[in-house]
This record gives structure tokens, sequence and C-alpha cells, in this order.
């Protein structure tokens, strides 16, 4: 485990957050994952273009 | 940590109860939010969905558990990051283990990367944070089984009998 970056612990942690927030507003199993997953794809997208963009505009600009 | 904040604490959480008894109207309701401090999931079992007390508490204690053996198994301190200190005082549980363990600093397990130890701690707190959601979540929720309808009694949700609702206005000619 030393050598895997920090960024991993994104995953768990943001899943946790995310199924916790979605079993709060609903009670069905299936409806809960799928919204969890499709939020954490979501804002996965969301930084992995925004970490693509800085990179970019860091390394060519 | 001294007396005077621990009792500080206490009132918060005795006055946090009062106020959910008196927004839910019932003193189940009330003892459920405190029991949902004390313990992840305890709230929502106390209410009776045990499945999703016993998921939160699963969820919650797994990611507790995960932060705390990235942090050597040692509570935050004031000294290591005094925002996620306070995070641990979300749940009871986090903040029972803070208090046996006493001011010991965090320190990293052996094996694990330098950089994993300030998440280790964000893990402790999201817990904590997390579990205020879940006291919320207890004043929201519905409970479990409502009381039946007595036989012979009319149902609560009877619809309305034909001869109860007026007629339409009839139609102005043009």
């Amino acid at each position: 485990m030393s050598n895997v970056s920090y960024l991993v612990l994104f995953f768990p942690i943001v899943l946790v957050i995310l199924l916790v927030l979605e079993a709060c507003r609903s009670d069905d199993p299936r409806k809960i994952a799928k919204r969890a997953f499709a939020n954490f794809g979501v804002l996965t997208a969301v930084l992995v273009l925004g970490g693509a963009f800085v990179y970019v505009i860091n390394r060519w600009f | 940590m001294n007396t005077r904040k621990e009792v500080m604490i206490l009132a918060f959480a005795l006055a946090s109860a009062v106020a959910a008894a008196s927004v839910g109207g019932s003193w189940k309701r009330s003892l459920a939010f405190l029991a949902a401090w004390l313990l992840p999931g305890a709230g929502h079992v106390m209410m009776g969905k045990w499945k999703k007390g016993l998921f939160f508490f699963a969820l919650l204690g797994a990611a507790y558990a995960f932060g705390m053996h990235i942090a050597g198994w040692r509570p935050v301190s004031f000294d290591d990051n005094p925002f996620y200190f306070v995070g641990q005082y979300g749940s009871g549980a986090t903040l029972l283990v803070a208090k046996l363990r006493g001011s010991e600093k965090a320190i990293l397990s052996a094996g694990i990367h330098p950089s994993w130890f300030d998440p280790g701690l964000l893990y402790v707190c999201v817990v904590g944070l997390l579990n205020l959601v879940l006291m919320l979540n207890v004043l929201d929720l519905k409970t479990a089984s409502a009381p039946a309808p007595a036989a012979g009694a009319p149902a609560a949700t009877a619809p309305i009998p034909p001869a109860a609702v007026p007629p339409p206005a009839p139609e102005k000619p043009a």
C-alpha cells in the first residue's frame, strides 16, 4: 500500500457518502445503489475532466 | 478536554433531544435521535428500520475503522487538524474512542504512505459528519408499522361518499 497514490481514497469515501445520502432518501436498495453509482460516475467524470483541463492549461499555456 | 466542555456537549445533546421531541411529537423519536448520536444506525433501529440501521452501522463503521487503521488506531487530536477533530463529535461512539485513547496524537501506521495520513483523518471526520445526517434523517423518518384500523371501523383514507361532494356549478350561457 506504500506506493499507491492517496487519490484512490477518493473512491471509497465518496461511495460511502453517496450511499448514505441516497439511503436517507429511499428504501429501495436497488434504487439506492443505482442513484449512488450514477452520481458517483458524474462526480468522478467532473473531477477527471476538471483535472485534465487544469493539466492542459498548466502544461501548454 | 476538560469537564466544562463535556458538560456543554451533553447539554447540547439534551437540548437537541428536547428539540427533536417538539418537532417529531414523540419521545420515542427523541430517544431515537439521541441513540443515533450515540451509535450510527441505532436511531433507525429504534424506529423500526433495522435493516437500514445495520446498513448505516456497517458502512460508517467500516469507513471509521479504515480511517483509524491509517491513523494508527488513534483518534484525531486538535493538533492534527482542528476541523477533523470537531468532526469526531458527530457520533458518541467516535467521541468515546477519542476519550478512551486520551490525548494521544495520531501516527501513521507502518507500511502506509505518508500522503495517506490526512485522508485517513478525513475518513474519521466524515463518519462523524455523516452521522449528523443520519440523526436528522431519524427526525424525518416514517415509522415502520402504522397502527391497523380496528375491524368494522371506517378507514382513515376512506373515499368521500358521492352525496358529500358538491355538484359542479352550471355553465353560464354564452
